[in-house]
């Protein structure tokens, strides 16, 4: 999908673990775990808003448009 | 789900099974009966349905081993269409319906249903038109009588599978949004 999540990466700098998101943001680990993994195929605004609001970030920080290639 | 629907798929097994074993001993008394009419016709009499079809045999064997082959055929789909039926109430979860067991259990029904009302209506064809060389196939309608009624639950059916596959669709896409 060209549509990659980039939660690792701000969880990194934010230095916070997917066990200490997940209580804040209220969502259950195996949820996390797919949104990271970049298997969900959809996102709630509910939810967005949630993890910007942990992370203290932008969704764009979150959500990342990469264009595919044909090879 | 409610105690009501509940109660309603119990039955629903119930008379699955029931049906599935009657259609069963069917298709094991016509087997029973083709072996007899071939090796002993004098004991088809006393056999199930009475289903004596010598004349025929004396006359074509080709007719007899064709109208056979349907009669067995149709009876034995009828009972593998009950069979899974019963598989299909076995795994059926209403709190959780959209599953791809239960859409392709359900695609795989309209198939064999349609092959059942196909092979039936064939088969009236073939003994409406053994009927103008003189053979006599009423002993037979009952078999195929209902060939429209098959090819009709079919067609039903595969709405009804379509609408579980995008039900399927649907349901992954709704557990896979976060």
């Amino acid at each position: 999908m060209p549509i990659v999540v980039n939660l690792d990466v701000m969880m990194a700098k934010r230095k916070m673990s997917l066990n200490e998101l997940s209580e804040r943001v209220d969502l259950t680990l195996s949820n996390l775990s797919i949104l990271k993994t970049g298997k969900a195929k959809a996102i709630r605004f509910s939810t967005l808003e949630a993890i910007c609001k942990a992370l203290n970030c932008q969704p764009a920080d979150i959500l990342e448009y990469v264009e595919e290639t044909n090879e | 789900m409610s105690t009501q629907n509940n109660f309603v798929f119990k039955a629903l097994r119930v008379i699955a099974w029931v049906i599935f074993v009657g259609l069963s001993i069917e298709a094991g008394g016509l087997l029973v009966n083709f072996i007899f009419s071939i090796f002993k016709p004098e004991f088809v009499g006393n056999l199930y349905q009475k289903l004596d079809l010598s004349e025929m045999y004396q006359r074509s064997k080709w007719a007899f081993y064709g109208m056979y082959s349907f009669v067995l055929t149709i009876a034995t789909l009828k009972a593998i269409l009950f069979y899974l039926v019963i598989l299909l109430l076995e795994k059926l979860d209403l709190s959780n319906p959209f599953n791809s067991y239960v859409s392709t259990k359900i695609s795989q029904l309209s198939e064999q249903t349609f092959c059942i009302g196909l092979i039936s209506y064939i088969a009236r064809q073939v003994a409406k038109n053994m009927e103008h060389h003189h053979f006599d196939t009423d002993r037979l309608d009952a078999f195929w009588e209902d060939s429209q009624a098959f090819i009709l639950m079919a067609a039903v059916i595969y709405v009804i599978a379509q609408i579980f596959k995008r039900g399927v669709e649907l349901q992954n896409e709704n557990d896979l949004t976060i």
